[in-house]
């Protein structure tokens, strides 16, 4: 294990990921997509599984939006997430 | 410097080359693959790079050319960083952008 040692008063990544189930999160990948839903759980590599999903795309005209069910979404691409986010202002 | 002790199977053990210990409650500005660049205060992260910046902001790109980032920005809060996507982490005072050094071919020496 890393032998600089981490602060334990500071907050863990995945920790503040982990307070979010249940609540709405905001996704942004790494393209122009971008993705609202409720979080109900995710794995090591971050993939989550989200319902009520909002997906946004920024194409050349302006935001395009779909409305998904319950997904899951690939990690692989994500970038940032945002607890308690409401998403792109449109 | 002794060498990094191995665990049984042989491997050295995983030490993180960067001490982000530094950062915390700092202002950090942060790149990503594909583009984007946000800026926040540091108050977390774990060994594999993933960070919580809070008061963070993102800086927006450019619509036509989106390899520029401009100084639009728009705010998202406290957010985690996937540090799988990170590219580069610097002081947010760290940085400045300077005139191009290789803009002129005909008087480098």
């Amino acid at each position: 294990m890393a032998s600089t040692s981490i602060n334990p008063s500071s907050l863990l990544p995945l920790e503040l990921i982990d307070k979010c189930i249940g609540s709405r999160i905001w996704v942004i990948m790494k393209g122009d997509r971008e993705v609202v839903g409720t979080l109900c759980g995710f794995d090591d590599y971050v993939n989550m599984v989200l319902e009520d999903v909002v997906e946004y795309e920024n194409t050349q005209e302006g935001k395009k939006v779909t409305k998904l069910d319950i997904i899951l979404l690939n990690g692989n691409h994500v970038t940032m997430l945002v607890p308690g986010g409401g998403g792109p202002e449109l | 410097m002794a060498p990094p002790e191995k665990d049984d199977a042989g491997r050295k053990k995983k030490e993180s080359i960067v001490d982000l210990s530094r950062f915390i409650d700092k202002k950090v500005r942060v790149k990503f693959q594909g583009g984007r660049e946000a800026m926040g205060t540091l108050k977390g992260y774990d060994a594999l790079l993933n960070l919580v910046l809070d008061d963070a902001i993102e800086y927006l790109r450019d619509a036509p050319d989106s390899e520029r980032v401009t100084e639009d920005t728009r705010s998202l809060g406290l957010i985690v960083g996937r540090g799988t996507a990170i590219t580069i982490i610097a002081p947010a005072d760290g940085m400045e952008q300077i005139a191009n050094p290789f803009a002129n071919p005909d008087a480098e020496e």
